[in-house]
Protein backbone atom coordinates (compact mmCIF):
# COMPACT_ATOMS: atom_id res chain seq x y z
CA UNK A 1 0.00 0.00 0.00
CA UNK A 2 1.54 3.26 -1.10
CA UNK A 3 2.16 6.11 1.49
CA UNK A 4 3.06 9.40 0.65
CA UNK A 5 5.44 11.13 3.44
CA UNK A 6 5.26 14.92 4.52
CA UNK A 7 8.21 16.33 6.91
CA UNK A 8 8.27 20.11 7.85
CA UNK A 9 11.59 21.39 8.12
CA UNK A 10 11.07 24.95 9.79
CA UNK A 11 11.16 26.90 6.73
CA UNK A 12 10.72 23.95 4.07
CA UNK A 13 8.64 21.16 3.51
CA UNK A 14 9.77 17.63 2.62
CA UNK A 15 7.53 15.49 0.66
CA UNK A 16 8.24 11.98 -0.44
CA UNK A 17 5.59 10.84 -3.26
CA UNK A 18 5.10 7.21 -3.15
CA UNK A 19 4.96 7.53 -7.07
CA UNK A 20 8.12 9.58 -7.98
CA UNK A 21 11.86 8.91 -6.87
CA UNK A 22 13.42 10.37 -3.70
CA UNK A 23 11.72 13.55 -2.03
CA UNK A 24 11.39 16.67 -3.24
CA UNK A 25 11.71 19.88 -0.66
CA UNK A 26 9.75 23.17 -1.15
CA UNK A 27 10.45 26.38 0.35
CA UNK A 28 7.56 27.38 2.84
CA UNK A 29 8.32 30.81 3.60
CA UNK A 30 4.67 31.89 4.59
CA UNK A 31 5.51 31.55 8.40
CA UNK A 32 6.55 32.36 10.84
CA UNK A 33 3.71 29.78 12.27
CA UNK A 34 2.51 26.62 12.83
CA UNK A 35 -0.77 26.85 10.97
CA UNK A 36 0.93 28.24 7.32
CA UNK A 37 -1.15 27.11 4.53
CA UNK A 38 0.93 24.37 2.50
CA UNK A 39 3.00 25.74 0.15
CA UNK A 40 1.31 25.37 -3.82
CA UNK A 41 3.69 23.07 -4.45
CA UNK A 42 2.39 20.81 -1.89
CA UNK A 43 -1.51 21.49 -2.91
CA UNK A 44 -0.12 20.43 -6.73
CA UNK A 45 1.96 17.05 -5.77
CA UNK A 46 -0.96 16.17 -3.47
CA UNK A 47 -3.77 16.61 -5.73
CA UNK A 48 -2.05 13.97 -7.98
CA UNK A 49 -1.31 11.34 -5.60
CA UNK A 50 -4.49 8.60 -5.58
CA UNK A 51 -7.42 8.09 -3.73
CA UNK A 52 -5.76 4.93 -2.02
CA UNK A 53 -2.60 6.51 -1.10
CA UNK A 54 -1.98 6.98 2.28
CA UNK A 55 -0.16 10.27 3.98
CA UNK A 56 1.83 10.00 6.98
CA UNK A 57 2.73 13.62 8.12
CA UNK A 58 5.48 14.63 11.51
CA UNK A 59 3.27 17.04 13.15
CA UNK A 60 -0.27 17.36 14.28
CA UNK A 61 0.10 21.20 13.01
CA UNK A 62 0.94 19.34 9.62
CA UNK A 63 -1.77 17.00 9.54
CA UNK A 64 -4.24 19.89 10.20
CA UNK A 65 -2.80 21.62 6.93
CA UNK A 66 -3.20 18.44 4.61
CA UNK A 67 -6.52 17.74 6.27
CA UNK A 68 -7.69 21.94 5.61
CA UNK A 69 -7.40 20.43 1.94
CA UNK A 70 -10.00 17.50 2.59
CA UNK A 71 -7.61 14.55 2.71
CA UNK A 72 -7.15 12.89 5.37
CA UNK A 73 -3.55 11.94 7.08
CA UNK A 74 -1.63 10.22 9.94
CA UNK A 75 0.88 10.78 12.66
CA UNK A 76 4.06 8.92 11.38
CA UNK A 77 6.11 6.89 13.85
CA UNK A 78 9.00 8.71 15.41
CA UNK A 79 11.13 6.16 13.84
CA UNK A 80 10.14 6.55 10.73
CA UNK A 81 10.39 10.30 10.90
CA UNK A 82 13.85 9.84 12.07
CA UNK A 83 15.12 7.52 9.39
CA UNK A 84 13.36 9.47 6.92
CA UNK A 85 15.10 13.02 7.49
CA UNK A 86 18.61 11.37 7.81
CA UNK A 87 18.22 10.30 4.36
CA UNK A 88 17.58 14.06 3.13
CA UNK A 89 19.76 16.41 3.90
CA UNK A 90 18.56 20.01 4.53
CA UNK A 91 20.56 22.94 4.30
CA UNK A 92 21.12 25.06 7.95
CA UNK A 93 21.63 28.17 6.72
CA UNK A 94 20.46 31.88 7.70
CA UNK A 95 17.30 31.39 6.78
CA UNK A 96 16.44 28.69 9.07
CA UNK A 97 18.10 30.71 11.78
CA UNK A 98 15.36 33.85 11.24
CA UNK A 99 12.63 31.18 10.83
CA UNK A 100 13.22 29.96 14.14
CA UNK A 101 14.30 33.39 16.12
CA UNK A 102 11.17 34.41 14.51
CA UNK A 103 9.07 32.08 15.43
CA UNK A 104 10.59 31.78 18.83
CA UNK A 105 9.44 35.56 19.57
CA UNK A 106 5.74 34.72 17.73
CA UNK A 107 5.53 32.10 20.57
CA UNK A 108 6.84 33.88 23.66
CA UNK A 109 4.12 36.75 22.88
CA UNK A 110 1.33 34.93 21.82
CA UNK A 111 2.62 32.91 25.50
CA UNK A 112 2.55 36.14 27.20
CA UNK A 113 -1.21 37.44 25.92
CA UNK A 114 -2.47 33.59 27.05
CA UNK A 115 -3.73 33.95 31.13
CA UNK A 116 -3.09 30.61 31.53
CA UNK A 117 0.97 30.95 30.49
CA UNK A 118 1.08 33.79 32.54
CA UNK A 119 -0.36 32.23 35.60
CA UNK A 120 2.09 29.51 35.14
CA UNK A 121 4.81 31.68 34.50
CA UNK A 122 4.17 33.68 37.83
CA UNK A 123 3.38 29.99 39.83
CA UNK A 124 7.42 29.32 38.77
CA UNK A 125 8.52 32.44 39.52
CA UNK A 126 7.18 32.63 42.99
CA UNK A 127 7.98 28.83 43.59
CA UNK A 128 11.42 30.09 43.15
CA UNK A 129 11.42 33.54 45.11
CA UNK A 130 9.72 31.06 47.41
CA UNK A 131 12.80 28.75 47.97
CA UNK A 132 15.17 31.33 47.72
CA UNK A 133 13.21 33.51 50.71
CA UNK A 134 13.50 29.97 52.77
CA UNK A 135 17.23 29.63 52.70
CA UNK A 136 17.70 33.60 53.41
CA UNK A 137 15.67 32.74 56.35
CA UNK A 138 17.09 29.91 57.20
CA UNK A 139 20.78 31.28 57.02
CA UNK A 140 20.15 34.31 59.13
CA UNK A 141 19.22 31.60 61.51
CA UNK A 142 22.33 30.18 61.90
CA UNK A 143 24.17 33.79 61.50
CA UNK A 144 25.66 33.75 65.19
CA UNK A 145 23.86 36.80 67.36
CA UNK A 146 26.62 37.67 69.43
CA UNK A 147 26.70 40.95 71.24
CA UNK A 148 29.58 42.32 68.74
CA UNK A 149 28.25 45.91 67.10
CA UNK A 150 30.14 44.86 63.96
CA UNK A 151 27.95 41.78 63.43
CA UNK A 152 25.07 43.35 65.06
CA UNK A 153 25.31 46.43 62.64
CA UNK A 154 26.05 43.70 59.37
CA UNK A 155 23.12 41.39 60.90
CA UNK A 156 20.69 44.79 60.95
CA UNK A 157 21.62 45.51 57.15
CA UNK A 158 20.93 42.61 55.92
CA UNK A 159 17.67 42.29 58.22
CA UNK A 160 16.81 44.98 55.52
CA UNK A 161 17.71 43.46 52.61
CA UNK A 162 15.56 40.54 53.58
CA UNK A 163 12.48 42.82 54.63
CA UNK A 164 12.96 44.29 50.34
CA UNK A 165 12.52 40.42 49.75
CA UNK A 166 9.97 39.41 51.44
CA UNK A 167 7.64 43.08 50.34
CA UNK A 168 8.53 41.27 47.00
CA UNK A 169 7.18 38.12 47.58
CA UNK A 170 3.99 39.42 49.17
CA UNK A 171 3.40 41.21 45.59
CA UNK A 172 4.15 38.48 43.67
CA UNK A 173 1.42 36.58 45.83
CA UNK A 174 -0.71 39.07 45.71
CA UNK A 175 -0.30 39.12 41.65
CA UNK A 176 -0.45 35.20 41.52
CA UNK A 177 -3.72 35.36 43.61
CA UNK A 178 -5.52 37.44 41.38
CA UNK A 179 -3.85 35.34 38.24
CA UNK A 180 -5.35 32.30 39.27
CA UNK A 181 -8.97 33.53 40.64
CA UNK A 182 -9.35 34.55 37.36
CA UNK A 183 -7.94 31.78 35.41
CA UNK A 184 -9.11 28.99 38.08
CA UNK A 185 -11.62 30.68 40.05
CA UNK A 186 -13.08 27.15 41.32
CA UNK A 187 -10.08 25.12 41.52
CA UNK A 188 -8.61 28.28 44.09
CA UNK A 189 -10.95 28.39 46.25
CA UNK A 190 -10.97 24.63 46.95
CA UNK A 191 -7.45 24.43 47.28
CA UNK A 192 -5.81 27.74 47.70
CA UNK A 193 -4.55 30.03 45.02
CA UNK A 194 -0.59 28.93 45.66
CA UNK A 195 -1.79 25.40 45.27
CA UNK A 196 -3.88 25.90 42.22
CA UNK A 197 -1.61 27.72 40.20
CA UNK A 198 1.13 25.23 41.09
CA UNK A 199 -1.17 22.48 39.82
CA UNK A 200 -1.79 24.09 36.50
CA UNK A 201 1.86 24.98 36.09
CA UNK A 202 2.88 20.90 36.51
CA UNK A 203 0.11 19.91 34.46
CA UNK A 204 1.57 21.79 31.88
CA UNK A 205 -1.54 23.06 30.26
CA UNK A 206 -5.35 24.11 31.15
CA UNK A 207 -6.19 20.77 28.67
CA UNK A 208 -4.24 18.67 30.57
CA UNK A 209 -5.64 19.81 34.06
CA UNK A 210 -8.97 18.97 32.64
CA UNK A 211 -7.66 15.21 31.92
CA UNK A 212 -5.93 14.66 35.05
CA UNK A 213 -7.50 11.90 37.65
CA UNK A 214 -7.44 12.01 40.83
CA UNK A 215 -5.28 9.93 41.88
CA UNK A 216 -2.62 11.55 39.87
CA UNK A 217 -3.18 15.03 40.62
CA UNK A 218 -2.69 13.90 44.77
CA UNK A 219 0.83 13.47 43.79
CA UNK A 220 1.46 16.07 41.16
CA UNK A 221 4.59 17.65 42.32
CA UNK A 222 5.71 15.08 44.25
CA UNK A 223 9.52 14.26 44.00
CA UNK A 224 9.34 11.16 45.09
CA UNK A 225 8.71 7.96 42.72
CA UNK A 226 5.01 6.26 43.35
CA UNK A 227 5.70 2.91 45.35
CA UNK A 228 2.74 0.33 46.20
CA UNK A 229 4.13 0.28 49.87
CA UNK A 230 5.94 3.39 51.00
CA UNK A 231 5.09 5.75 48.15
CA UNK A 232 4.39 9.33 48.66
CA UNK A 233 0.87 10.75 49.72
CA UNK A 234 0.72 14.12 48.52
CA UNK A 235 3.14 16.53 46.18
CA UNK A 236 1.77 20.01 45.48
CA UNK A 237 -1.67 19.64 47.90
CA UNK A 238 0.91 19.25 50.89
CA UNK A 239 0.54 22.82 50.70
CA UNK A 240 -3.15 23.05 49.73
CA UNK A 241 -6.05 24.95 51.72
CA UNK A 242 -6.36 23.31 55.57
CA UNK A 243 -4.02 20.88 55.10
CA UNK A 244 -2.41 22.31 58.32
CA UNK A 245 -5.96 22.04 60.42
CA UNK A 246 -5.53 18.38 60.02
CA UNK A 247 -3.60 16.02 62.39
CA UNK A 248 -0.49 14.93 60.53
CA UNK A 249 -1.32 11.11 60.54
CA UNK A 250 -4.37 12.39 58.25
CA UNK A 251 -2.87 14.41 56.13
CA UNK A 252 -2.28 11.52 53.63
CA UNK A 253 -5.79 10.72 54.02
CA UNK A 254 -6.92 14.56 53.37
CA UNK A 255 -4.60 14.94 49.99
CA UNK A 256 -6.38 12.16 49.04
CA UNK A 257 -9.90 14.24 49.74
CA UNK A 258 -9.24 17.23 48.35
CA UNK A 259 -7.88 15.64 44.94
CA UNK A 260 -11.42 14.49 44.41
CA UNK A 261 -12.92 17.45 45.59
CA UNK A 262 -9.76 19.13 43.14
CA UNK A 263 -10.81 17.31 39.90
CA UNK A 264 -14.36 18.07 40.60
CA UNK A 265 -13.50 21.94 40.77
CA UNK A 266 -10.96 21.77 37.96
CA UNK A 267 -12.79 20.08 35.50
CA UNK A 268 -15.60 23.06 35.93
CA UNK A 269 -13.14 25.75 35.10
CA UNK A 270 -11.73 23.68 32.57
CA UNK A 271 -14.99 22.95 31.07
CA UNK A 272 -18.13 24.57 32.15
CA UNK A 273 -17.12 27.22 34.12
CA UNK A 274 -20.12 26.77 36.64
CA UNK A 275 -19.54 28.08 39.90
CA UNK A 276 -19.02 24.43 41.82
CA UNK A 277 -17.05 25.51 44.81
CA UNK A 278 -19.17 26.62 47.71
CA UNK A 279 -19.89 22.82 47.76
CA UNK A 280 -16.97 22.08 47.25
CA UNK A 281 -15.58 23.94 50.15
CA UNK A 282 -18.44 22.42 52.45
CA UNK A 283 -17.82 18.99 51.78
CA UNK A 284 -13.82 20.22 52.07
CA UNK A 285 -14.74 21.71 55.35
CA UNK A 286 -16.67 18.58 56.75
CA UNK A 287 -13.95 16.18 55.99
CA UNK A 288 -11.73 18.32 57.56
CA UNK A 289 -13.51 18.34 60.87
CA UNK A 290 -14.32 14.64 60.80
CA UNK A 291 -10.50 13.71 60.43
CA UNK A 292 -10.06 15.93 63.53
CA UNK A 293 -12.48 14.13 65.52
CA UNK A 294 -10.74 11.21 64.43
CA UNK A 295 -14.18 9.64 63.23
CA UNK A 296 -14.44 7.97 59.44
CA UNK A 297 -16.72 10.26 57.21
CA UNK B 1 42.15 40.45 33.00
CA UNK B 2 44.43 37.33 33.07
CA UNK B 3 47.83 37.55 30.84
CA UNK B 4 46.64 36.12 27.36
CA UNK B 5 50.02 34.20 27.21
CA UNK B 6 48.77 31.70 29.95
CA UNK B 7 46.31 30.04 27.57
CA UNK B 8 46.91 26.69 26.28
CA UNK B 9 44.90 24.86 23.87
CA UNK B 10 43.92 21.82 24.84
CA UNK B 11 44.21 18.38 22.64
CA UNK B 12 40.35 17.60 23.15
CA UNK B 13 38.85 20.83 21.21
CA UNK B 14 40.18 23.31 19.15
CA UNK B 15 38.18 26.17 20.93
CA UNK B 16 38.75 24.57 24.86
CA UNK B 17 41.47 26.32 26.45
CA UNK B 18 42.81 25.73 29.56
CA UNK B 19 44.83 27.97 32.08
CA UNK B 20 47.18 26.44 34.64
CA UNK B 21 46.00 28.16 38.17
CA UNK B 22 47.50 27.63 41.65
CA UNK B 23 45.46 24.34 42.04
CA UNK B 24 43.63 23.49 39.06
CA UNK B 25 43.88 24.30 35.63
CA UNK B 26 40.48 26.49 34.51
CA UNK B 27 39.03 26.09 31.19
CA UNK B 28 38.04 28.55 28.78
CA UNK B 29 36.08 28.20 25.66
CA UNK B 30 36.77 30.90 22.48
CA UNK B 31 33.29 32.18 21.73
CA UNK B 32 31.45 32.41 18.60
CA UNK B 33 28.80 35.15 20.45
CA UNK B 34 29.31 38.46 20.34
CA UNK B 35 30.49 39.88 24.19
CA UNK B 36 28.95 41.37 26.54
CA UNK B 37 28.84 37.22 27.72
CA UNK B 38 25.41 36.02 28.45
CA UNK B 39 25.72 35.64 32.50
CA UNK B 40 28.20 37.93 33.32
CA UNK B 41 31.08 35.40 33.37
CA UNK B 42 34.62 36.06 33.45
CA UNK B 43 36.57 37.08 29.73
CA UNK B 44 39.31 37.58 27.82
CA UNK B 45 40.08 38.62 24.95
CA UNK B 46 43.94 38.57 22.77
CA UNK B 47 45.09 38.58 19.52
CA UNK B 48 41.93 38.27 17.64
CA UNK B 49 40.61 35.70 19.92
CA UNK B 50 37.82 36.15 22.77
CA UNK B 51 37.79 33.21 25.42
CA UNK B 52 34.90 32.93 28.12
CA UNK B 53 35.70 31.34 31.52
CA UNK B 54 33.80 27.90 31.65
CA UNK B 55 33.11 28.09 35.03
CA UNK B 56 32.20 24.57 36.51
CA UNK B 57 30.02 26.52 39.57
CA UNK B 58 27.67 27.80 36.60
CA UNK B 59 27.71 25.26 34.18
CA UNK B 60 27.20 21.09 34.68
CA UNK B 61 29.55 20.63 31.55
CA UNK B 62 32.14 22.89 32.90
CA UNK B 63 31.95 20.65 36.01
CA UNK B 64 32.45 17.38 34.51
CA UNK B 65 35.61 18.21 33.10
CA UNK B 66 36.97 19.55 35.86
CA UNK B 67 35.89 16.01 37.86
CA UNK B 68 38.07 14.93 35.44
CA UNK B 69 35.36 13.47 32.71
CA UNK B 70 37.53 12.70 29.63
CA UNK B 71 34.46 11.71 26.97
CA UNK B 72 34.13 13.38 23.72
CA UNK B 73 32.86 17.01 24.15
CA UNK B 74 30.34 18.27 21.25
CA UNK B 75 32.59 18.58 18.01
CA UNK B 76 33.70 21.21 15.56
CA UNK B 77 30.26 20.95 12.88
CA UNK B 78 27.60 18.93 15.01
CA UNK B 79 23.45 19.54 15.67
CA UNK B 80 22.32 19.47 19.05
CA UNK B 81 19.57 18.95 20.61
CA UNK B 82 20.05 20.95 24.15
CA UNK B 83 16.86 19.89 26.62
CA UNK B 84 16.20 22.58 29.62
CA UNK B 85 18.07 25.16 27.85
CA UNK B 86 17.14 27.78 30.70
CA UNK B 87 18.71 31.04 29.80
CA UNK B 88 21.28 29.66 27.81
CA UNK B 89 24.38 30.17 29.86
CA UNK B 90 25.46 26.45 29.12
CA UNK B 91 23.90 26.19 25.52
CA UNK B 92 26.23 29.04 24.66
CA UNK B 93 28.99 26.98 25.20
CA UNK B 94 27.58 24.05 23.74
CA UNK B 95 26.91 26.92 20.30
CA UNK B 96 30.85 27.76 20.91
CA UNK B 97 32.58 24.06 20.75
CA UNK B 98 29.90 22.99 17.53
CA UNK B 99 31.07 26.44 16.14
CA UNK B 100 29.77 28.20 13.02
CA UNK B 101 29.17 25.01 10.93
CA UNK B 102 26.78 23.18 13.82
CA UNK B 103 23.96 23.97 15.68
CA UNK B 104 22.13 24.13 19.19
CA UNK B 105 18.37 23.88 18.87
CA UNK B 106 17.89 25.22 22.72
CA UNK B 107 14.49 24.03 24.07
CA UNK B 108 12.85 25.53 27.41
CA UNK B 109 9.39 25.86 28.76
CA UNK B 110 9.41 28.62 31.30
CA UNK B 111 8.74 31.89 29.84
CA UNK B 112 10.66 34.01 31.62
CA UNK B 113 14.74 32.15 31.49
CA UNK B 114 13.16 31.93 27.31
CA UNK B 115 13.21 35.72 27.24
CA UNK B 116 16.75 35.88 27.39
CA UNK B 117 17.91 32.57 25.22
CA UNK B 118 16.48 34.67 22.59
CA UNK B 119 18.33 37.47 23.30
CA UNK B 120 21.43 35.01 23.31
CA UNK B 121 20.71 33.27 20.02
CA UNK B 122 20.88 36.76 18.66
CA UNK B 123 24.53 37.04 19.70
CA UNK B 124 25.20 33.23 18.58
CA UNK B 125 24.74 32.51 15.23
CA UNK B 126 24.62 28.56 15.96
CA UNK B 127 21.61 29.27 18.91
CA UNK B 128 18.09 28.11 18.28
CA UNK B 129 15.71 28.24 20.69
CA UNK B 130 12.60 26.58 21.01
CA UNK B 131 9.83 27.28 23.43
CA UNK B 132 8.30 24.07 24.31
CA UNK B 133 7.76 21.22 26.93
CA UNK B 134 10.57 18.77 26.43
CA UNK B 135 8.09 16.14 27.23
CA UNK B 136 6.62 16.74 24.10
CA UNK B 137 9.07 16.46 21.43
CA UNK B 138 6.00 16.28 18.36
CA UNK B 139 5.54 19.45 19.44
CA UNK B 140 9.21 20.81 17.62
CA UNK B 141 9.71 17.85 15.55
CA UNK B 142 8.90 20.18 12.29
CA UNK B 143 12.12 22.47 13.55
CA UNK B 144 14.82 19.88 14.79
CA UNK B 145 16.78 17.85 12.58
CA UNK B 146 18.54 14.63 13.65
CA UNK B 147 21.18 15.24 15.65
CA UNK B 148 24.42 14.03 16.54
CA UNK B 149 24.23 14.49 20.62
CA UNK B 150 21.48 15.48 22.88
CA UNK B 151 22.29 17.45 26.11
CA UNK B 152 19.49 16.95 28.85
CA UNK B 153 19.72 19.20 32.05
CA UNK B 154 15.68 19.85 33.27
CA UNK B 155 16.07 18.11 37.15
CA UNK B 156 12.58 16.21 36.42
CA UNK B 157 11.55 13.36 38.02
CA UNK B 158 11.29 11.82 34.56
CA UNK B 159 14.24 13.02 32.66
CA UNK B 160 15.50 10.07 31.61
CA UNK B 161 11.98 8.83 30.03
CA UNK B 162 12.04 12.30 29.02
CA UNK B 163 15.30 11.70 27.16
CA UNK B 164 14.61 8.30 25.54
CA UNK B 165 11.80 9.74 23.76
CA UNK B 166 14.01 12.49 22.06
CA UNK B 167 16.19 10.15 21.23
CA UNK B 168 13.25 8.43 19.62
CA UNK B 169 12.93 11.47 17.41
CA UNK B 170 15.96 13.22 16.99
CA UNK B 171 19.28 11.07 17.55
CA UNK B 172 21.18 9.72 14.80
CA UNK B 173 21.89 6.11 14.69
CA UNK B 174 25.76 6.96 16.30
CA UNK B 175 24.92 9.59 18.40
CA UNK B 176 25.14 10.49 22.17
CA UNK B 177 24.40 12.14 24.93
CA UNK B 178 25.27 14.18 27.87
CA UNK B 179 23.35 14.31 31.06
CA UNK B 180 23.31 16.44 33.95
CA UNK B 181 21.30 13.93 36.05
CA UNK B 182 19.82 15.78 39.63
CA UNK B 183 19.27 12.41 42.05
CA UNK B 184 18.28 14.47 44.95
CA UNK B 185 15.07 13.39 46.71
CA UNK B 186 13.34 11.34 43.81
CA UNK B 187 12.36 8.06 46.15
CA UNK B 188 13.10 8.24 50.04
CA UNK B 189 15.80 6.25 51.56
CA UNK B 190 17.97 5.89 48.24
CA UNK B 191 21.27 7.82 48.51
CA UNK B 192 21.90 10.31 45.39
CA UNK B 193 24.89 8.21 44.27
CA UNK B 194 22.53 5.01 44.21
CA UNK B 195 19.88 6.57 42.14
CA UNK B 196 22.16 7.87 39.55
CA UNK B 197 23.78 4.34 38.77
CA UNK B 198 19.59 2.92 38.11
CA UNK B 199 19.11 5.79 35.63
CA UNK B 200 22.17 4.49 33.83
CA UNK B 201 20.97 1.11 34.25
CA UNK B 202 17.83 2.37 33.10
CA UNK B 203 19.33 3.99 29.77
CA UNK B 204 21.46 0.75 29.42
CA UNK B 205 18.68 -1.02 27.26
CA UNK B 206 19.44 1.52 24.64
CA UNK B 207 22.91 3.10 25.17
CA UNK B 208 26.34 2.58 25.94
CA UNK B 209 26.85 4.07 29.41
CA UNK B 210 29.46 5.35 31.54
CA UNK B 211 29.89 5.02 35.30
CA UNK B 212 27.64 8.31 36.84
CA UNK B 213 30.08 11.11 37.48
CA UNK B 214 29.34 12.90 40.87
CA UNK B 215 29.42 17.14 39.72
CA UNK B 216 30.37 18.07 43.82
CA UNK B 217 31.38 19.88 44.97
CA UNK B 218 30.06 22.06 42.03
CA UNK B 219 26.42 20.90 42.13
CA UNK B 220 25.09 18.96 45.19
CA UNK B 221 23.21 15.58 44.17
CA UNK B 222 24.26 15.74 40.23
CA UNK B 223 25.62 13.04 38.16
CA UNK B 224 26.80 13.70 34.72
CA UNK B 225 26.21 10.74 32.60
CA UNK B 226 27.60 10.21 29.00
CA UNK B 227 25.70 8.10 26.75
CA UNK B 228 26.57 6.53 22.89
CA UNK B 229 23.95 5.15 21.26
CA UNK B 230 25.36 1.45 20.07
CA UNK B 231 25.15 1.05 16.36
CA UNK B 232 23.06 -1.95 16.63
CA UNK B 233 20.48 -1.07 19.35
CA UNK B 234 18.16 0.69 17.17
CA UNK B 235 16.92 -1.65 15.01
CA UNK B 236 17.35 -4.86 16.83
CA UNK B 237 17.14 -4.57 20.78
CA UNK B 238 18.13 -8.25 21.99
CA UNK B 239 21.73 -7.91 19.99
CA UNK B 240 22.24 -4.57 20.95
CA UNK B 241 26.29 -4.14 21.93
CA UNK B 242 27.43 -4.55 25.12
CA UNK B 243 29.07 -2.23 26.94
CA UNK B 244 32.83 -1.70 26.16
CA UNK B 245 33.64 1.64 26.57
CA UNK B 246 33.24 4.30 29.72
CA UNK B 247 32.46 0.98 32.10
CA UNK B 248 36.00 1.52 34.35
CA UNK B 249 36.82 4.40 35.96
CA UNK B 250 35.74 7.65 34.91
CA UNK B 251 39.03 9.32 34.89
CA UNK B 252 41.31 11.14 37.11
CA UNK B 253 39.66 13.10 39.50
CA UNK B 254 41.21 16.16 41.26
CA UNK B 255 40.66 16.39 44.90
C1 LIG C 1 18.87 23.33 35.82
S1 LIG C 1 18.08 24.39 34.65
C2 LIG C 1 19.12 24.28 33.23
C3 LIG C 1 20.41 25.09 33.30
C4 LIG C 1 21.10 25.11 31.95
N1 LIG C 1 21.15 23.79 31.36
C5 LIG C 1 22.51 25.65 32.04
O1 LIG C 1 23.41 24.90 32.50
O2 LIG C 1 22.73 26.76 31.63
C6 LIG C 1 16.69 23.41 34.17
C7 LIG C 1 15.79 24.07 33.13
O3 LIG C 1 14.95 23.09 32.57
C8 LIG C 1 13.69 23.67 32.31
N2 LIG C 1 12.71 22.59 32.22
C9 LIG C 1 12.22 21.83 33.21
N3 LIG C 1 11.33 20.95 32.73
C10 LIG C 1 11.27 21.15 31.40
C11 LIG C 1 10.52 20.55 30.34
N4 LIG C 1 9.67 19.55 30.58
N5 LIG C 1 10.70 21.01 29.09
C12 LIG C 1 11.57 22.02 28.83
N6 LIG C 1 12.28 22.62 29.79
C13 LIG C 1 12.15 22.20 31.06
C14 LIG C 1 13.47 24.61 33.47
O4 LIG C 1 12.55 25.61 33.11
C15 LIG C 1 14.88 25.15 33.70
O5 LIG C 1 15.09 26.34 33.01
Amino acid sequence: MAVALLLRAGPRLLIRDPGALGWEVLPWESGPSEEDPLPAGAIRILGRLSATTEIEVGSESLRRAVERLGRRARLAGSETIRRARATIPVPTDARERRFLIDLARARLEEALRDPDEVLIALAREEERVERALGRERNAALEFGRGGDPNVAAYAGRWARFRDLFEQHHRELSAELERAAQRVLPNLTQVVGFRAAARLLAQAGSRAALGRMRSARLQLLGSKRRPSPERGPKYGILYRGERMEDVPPARRGAYARSLAALAVIAARADVHTGRPVAPELKRRRDRRVESLRRGTRA
Amino acid sequence: MPRPSLFRPTQRHPSLWSRPEERYPTYWVETLGSLPPTHGERWSAARGRTVRHFDPYRSKLAAAIARGWEGDLPAVGEHWLYLGAASGTTASFVADLVGPTGRVYAVERSLRPFGRLISAAERWPNLLPILADARRPREYVDWVPPVAGIYLDISQPDQVEILRENARFFLQDRGRALVALKASSIERGVPPAQHARRAAEALAVEFRVGAPLSLAPFHRAHYFLDLNRSPASSDSGPSARRSTRGSGSPGPRPR
